[in-house]
Order: C-alpha cells, then structure tokens, then sequence
C-alpha cells in the first residue's frame, strides 16, 4: 500500500521540482527591481548620509546633516507643512470619498454609474494638467474671477500658491484610487447584514457607525495608507501650485540637489521623509494585524 | 384576534413584474403560517414587505390595528432570521444578540439578563464570548434566532432559515424552531419551499404561485384536499393525468375510471397511496420501475401513451418492470378551469 503511494506521490514531487525554479524566476525580477530601485538607493542614502568623509579625507561616522535637518527652522517648517497637507489631505479623502463609496455601494440605477465614472475620471487627468486646470480656474484671473467679475461680485482669494493649492489637488487626485479601495470593502458587506441591523432597530447613522464602519476599516486603512505615502512624497502638485515657503518636503528636495547643490542635505531629506512612511506603514501593518487578531 | 393581517397587498418591480398580485392573510395570535410556494412565487417579497424591507405597491398590512405599511423596519414590531444569519462578523455572539438591546438604551445587567436567557433557550448558553465565525451553521442560526426572540417582537418572520443547513440538522432545528414558538407563543411567519418542513411546523399553510395564494389551511387540510392541480401538483407526490371525461367515465389512454361529472376535459388527482394496483388480463399500465424506500415502495407505471404515473406499494416483490398491471383509483379529485369540480 505505501509503496503504491510512494509511486503516486513521485511524479507529483518531481512536478513541484521542475515548476519551482519557474516560480522563483518570475519573483525574481520584481524582487530585483525593487532591491535595485528602493533598497539600494535607500541604503546608499542612509549610509552616505552618516559615514561622511570631512574635509581632511578621514571617513567616519556623523550625524551633523540630520543634526542640521531637525535644528533648522526652514527644514523643520518644510516637514510640518509636509505633515499638515498629508494629514488634512487623508482628512478630507476620507470626508469626500466615503459618502460617495456608500453612495454607490447602496444605490440603484443607472445614476450611480455616471457618479461612479465621474468620481473616476480624475485618474485620467495627469497631474500636469490637473494643475494647470487649477490654476485656469482657481489662479488668479481665473475663471471663476471672470464670472465673480461678471457677475459683479468680489475676487476669491485664490488658493493657488498657498498651502491650500497643493491639498486642493492632491484631494482631487486621489479620490479615484480611495473611493475604489472603499467601494471594493463594501462590497464585502452583505446586505442582509445591513437589514438585520435595521430589524433590530438601528436606524441610518447606527448602522453606518455599529456595522459598516468596523466592517470596512481595513479598507479605509488601505486607502488612507495608499493616499498618504503617495501624498508625503508628491512632488508635482506641490511644485506648481504650492508656495514657495514653506514647500513640501518634495519640491525642498529638488531644490536642495538642484539649486543649492547640497546633495547630502537633499539625501538627509529624502531618508527623513521615508523614515515617516515607515512610520505610516508600521502603523497599517500593525491595524491590520490587529483588526484581524479581533475576528 | 388577528394580530397580523395583509390586505390586498400587491408589489410590482420596475419593469411591470408583479411578484406579489392582491394578496391578503389574516394570522392569529401564536399562530405559526408557513408561506409555501416554488422560487419565484413571491412569498420572499410577501415576507419581506412585513418585514419593512419592501414597500407595497398597494394594499395595507397591520399589526395589533396598526398600520405599518409604510415604516421603515427599525420602527415594526417585527423580527427578522435571515437565510444566510446575517450575524455581524465584527461581534461575538453576546454582542450579536445584544446589539438591540443596546439601541434601546437597556441598563446594562438587564441586558445581560436577557441575553443569556435566550442564549439558554436557544442551547447556547455560555457561547456568548465566542465570535459568530467559529460557530457551525446551526450555531449561528440559533445565534439569528436568538437575536430576533431577545426583543421579544410580535411577529417573527423567518426567511428559510434553514435553507444552507443539511438535511439532519434541518429536522432538528425545525422540531426545536416549533417548541421555542409554541412555548413563547409569538406569532410566526414563516417562509419556506420545503413542504417537509411546511408540513410538519406550520398551524396554517399558504400556498403560493405567481403572486397571490393558491389554498390556505391546514397542512392536512390542503395535503388531503388540494383545491388547485398547482397545490395538487406542488404538495407531495401526485398524480395528475390530463383527459376527457365521457358518460361519467375519465378516460385517458387505455386507463378508465367511473368520474360523475359533465362531459368535458378534466385533470385528475390521484395521489401514489390511493392508487391500487391489481392484476389483469387487460392491462392498463405497464411497471417500469420499482424503487425501495425501506419503509416502503414506488412503482412507476407508463400508460399506453407513455404517461407516466406512481404508485405506492407494500410489497415490491409482486411487482417487476415490464410486467401489465390494472389500476385502482381509491380516492380521486377532478379539476377543470383551475378549480377542483369533484373529490371522493
């Protein structure tokens, strides 16, 4: 008997055999881009920025650029904008693209489809573009000053230039991805569960709060994650609609290595900023563990 | 003292579908009905509307005299077990059947009271801190029920509730669903196309095509006296053979049988127990199959023009496939129009 199985078990363990250096082989080039164009980079960023040779030629270990970072008003100012438009961007995602994820999630129709389109649309529009649609419109002398004009009413001041632009639209840029993220997460909640909720007598609000909302955190993690990574290193949108100080951490960075020809200041910068999005990304790994740990 | 009653409630979807025609039903206090009908007959959307679920297109349903056909769900007195649970995944099995308890604002030791006294009628007692996804299907079927019993409505409506449960569980929980509604004496609505399951709950059977009821009554009653050949075909084995009648006899192939009725076509309603099969030097069925249910069994017969009929036998040794039988009708009904003109 365990000899007929043996027999059977062999030609199967030689399958697996013969299949695992083709599994390993298309790892293997995702593994290589990302070592070559994320760890690489960012372990020769970190090493470079603290094993620095002074101006008599003797390498050593220094901390003075991260000293200088977190010492120097204009870095620090940079940073807390940085973290104010991530902050008030993830804000106001979530505000904008829940009420329309639900929207879509629980209606019917063919209205819900062209909301749906629209609310995807922005995915389409490079950033470019985006921006200078924004500034058409929103700048100053723009289109709605024209009709403000028109209509004989006083300018707006424009967001254009202050910190506002860059949240303006960075919102607008990445409501598409947070609202699919949030209607996939819906889509996980039956309804059924909704209509039991509602026979024991939750009304709108209570079921939202009690059952949906706990349903779909991970999601909103995710899409918070995504939006807020993306938005800490953004550079085009901060660049053409952002002032310039403080800038967010994206444009000081170019400017650093371009301008102020400080390529070690600018790598400091660079390990600053992704240093934060390990923070982000511990924090969702950790939520998502936990969330998991309480099913 | 009717404490739910529908009245001439009708529900038509876009397109022009009437899935529920002029339907109305008076059920009393502690009444257990079953809605019974094929998929698609609209006892979903019947119970469903109770329920607030759906809207009524027309008609009124009233509970205890008063209207609620047009409150939402969260405001009747209604309780609700899902086909699928619907248990909140995110909450452990207190928690579950807790939840509307806590809407209410109930102090929290009187909740606690409550909810582990129906924990404990439904056999779950101590299972409150376990979550709902590492309970079976019938666990989290008690779990449902028990969650609807705690706010003690008036009406519990049950949508198949034990629909994805196998076969030997379902016969359990049916036999403990009826002792839990007969020893609260709660009213119960109570959908299903299992006529097993109809059968052998329900005080009051509704049968359902197309919309509107076919027969209420007893199940019985309409198991004995089917007043439709829809009810006569839905409600247990039977057969129902298409055929002309002529000078008080039904006549259908070689197949006759003394039915004093007007001249005219008829269906007849024969059911497998009350057709008798004797030998014959003419015959008028030939056995094509005989089956063993243990407890007893079914002959298949062909008539000469290949209809096929059956037959309920005690002793299947007499019988074998190809071999020419004579029928005996013991008790019949004829239909014509749809409606029943004749039963023995």
């Amino acid at each position: 008997m365990s000899e007929i199985v043996e027999r059977a078990a062999l030609p199967l363990a030689q399958t697996a055999t013969s299949r695992r250096p083709i599994g390993l082989l298309l790892v293997a080039m995702p593994v290589l881009l990302v070592i070559w164009l994320v760890i690489w980079p960012a372990i020769n960023a970190i090493s470079r920025t603290v094993w620095r040779t002074d101006v008599n030629g003797n390498a050593g270990f220094d901390l003075s650029s991260y000293a200088f970072f977190f010492s120097d008003t204009y870095s620090l100012g940079n940073l807390a904008v940085t973290l104010w438009t991530t902050l008030v961007c993830a804000v106001l995602l979530l505000v904008i693209s829940l009420p329309i994820a639900l929207y879509l999630r629980f209606s019917r129709g063919r209205l819900p489809a062209y909301v749906q389109a629209l609310a995807i649309l922005p995915m389409f529009v490079p950033s470019i573009i985006l921006a200078f649609a924004f500034i058409r419109v929103l700048g100053p002398n723009g289109m709605l000053d024209i009709l403000l004009n028109a209509l004989g009413l006083p300018k707006i001041r424009t967001p254009y230039l202050t910190p506002w632009g860059p949240v303006i639209g960075l919102v607008w840029d990445n409501t598409p991805l947070t609202v699919l993220i949030l209607l996939s997460g819906l889509g996980g909640v039956a309804n059924q569960a909704i209509e039991a909720a509602r026979d024991v007598g939750a009304n709108a609000i209570r079921v939202f709060w009690h059952i949906i909302l706990p349903r779909i955190s991970n999601s909103i993690l995710v899409a918070l994650s995504f939006s807020v990574l993306g938005i800490f290193s953004s550079f085009t949108l901060p660049y053409l609609l952002g002032p310039a100080s403080p800038e967010m951490l994206g444009p000081f960075m170019q400017r650093t290595l371009r301008d102020v020809q400080d390529p070690i200041g600018a790598m400091t910068q660079a390990v600053v900023a992704f240093g934060f999005c390990i923070l982000f990304g511990l924090f969702y790994v950790r939520s998502v563990a936990r969330n998991r740990g309480n099913r | 003292m009717s404490v739910l009653n529908i009245a001439e409630v009708t529900k038509t979807f876009s397109g022009g579908t009437n899935a529920v025609d002029r339907f109305s039903l008076d059920v009393a206090g502690g009444e257990l009905v079953c809605l019974l009908g094929p998929s698609g007959s609209g006892k979903s959307t019947l119970l469903r509307m109770v329920g607030g679920f759906e809207q009524p297109t027309g008609g009124r349903i009233t509970i205890d005299g008063e209207d609620v056909t047009h409150l939402p769900p969260e405001r009747r007195p209604t309780g609700m077990v899902f086909q699928s649970h619907a248990l909140w995944t995110h909450m452990n099995v207190f928690k579950n059947v807790a939840f509307g308890l806590r809407l209410r604002r109930m102090p929290a030791k009187q909740i606690r009271e409550k909810v582990e006294a129906v924990l404990e009628l439904v056999g779950l007692a101590g299972y409150g801190d376990r979550m709902t996804t590492q309970l079976s299907g019938g666990q989290q079927q008690r779990v449902a029920l028990a969650r609807s019993l705690v706010l003690e409505p008036k009406i519990l409506l049950l949508d198949e509730p034990f629909a994805s449960l196998d076969q030997h569980l379902r016969e359990r929980l049916r036999d403990e669903v009826r002792d839990i509604q007969q020893r609260l004496g709660i009213t119960t609505l109570f959908v299903t196309h299992g006529q097993d399951e109809a059968l052998s709950m329900a005080d009051r059977i509704v049968v359902i095509a197309n919309g509107r009821a076919e027969q209420i009554g007893r199940p019985d009653a309409v198991y004995r006296d089917p007043k439709t050949p829809f009810v006569a075909g839905f409600i247990g084995l039977m057969n129902l053979i298409e055929g002309e009648v002529k000078n008080g006899h039904f006549i259908r192939s070689e197949f006759t049988t003394p039915l004093p009725i007007a001249d005219g076509p008829a269906t007849l309603a024969i059911r497998p127990e009350a057709l008798d099969l004797t030998a014959s030097n003419a015959p008028t069925a030939r056995v094509h199959r005989v089956t063993d249910y243990g407890s007893h069994g079914l002959v298949d017969l062909d008539l000469a023009d290949g209809t096929r009929l059956k037959s309920t036998v005690a002793n299947l040794d007499l019988f074998q496939a190809g071999q020419g039988v004579g029928l005996l009708p013991r008790a019949v009904a004829a239909y014509r129009e749809n409606q029943q003109i004749y039963r023995s």
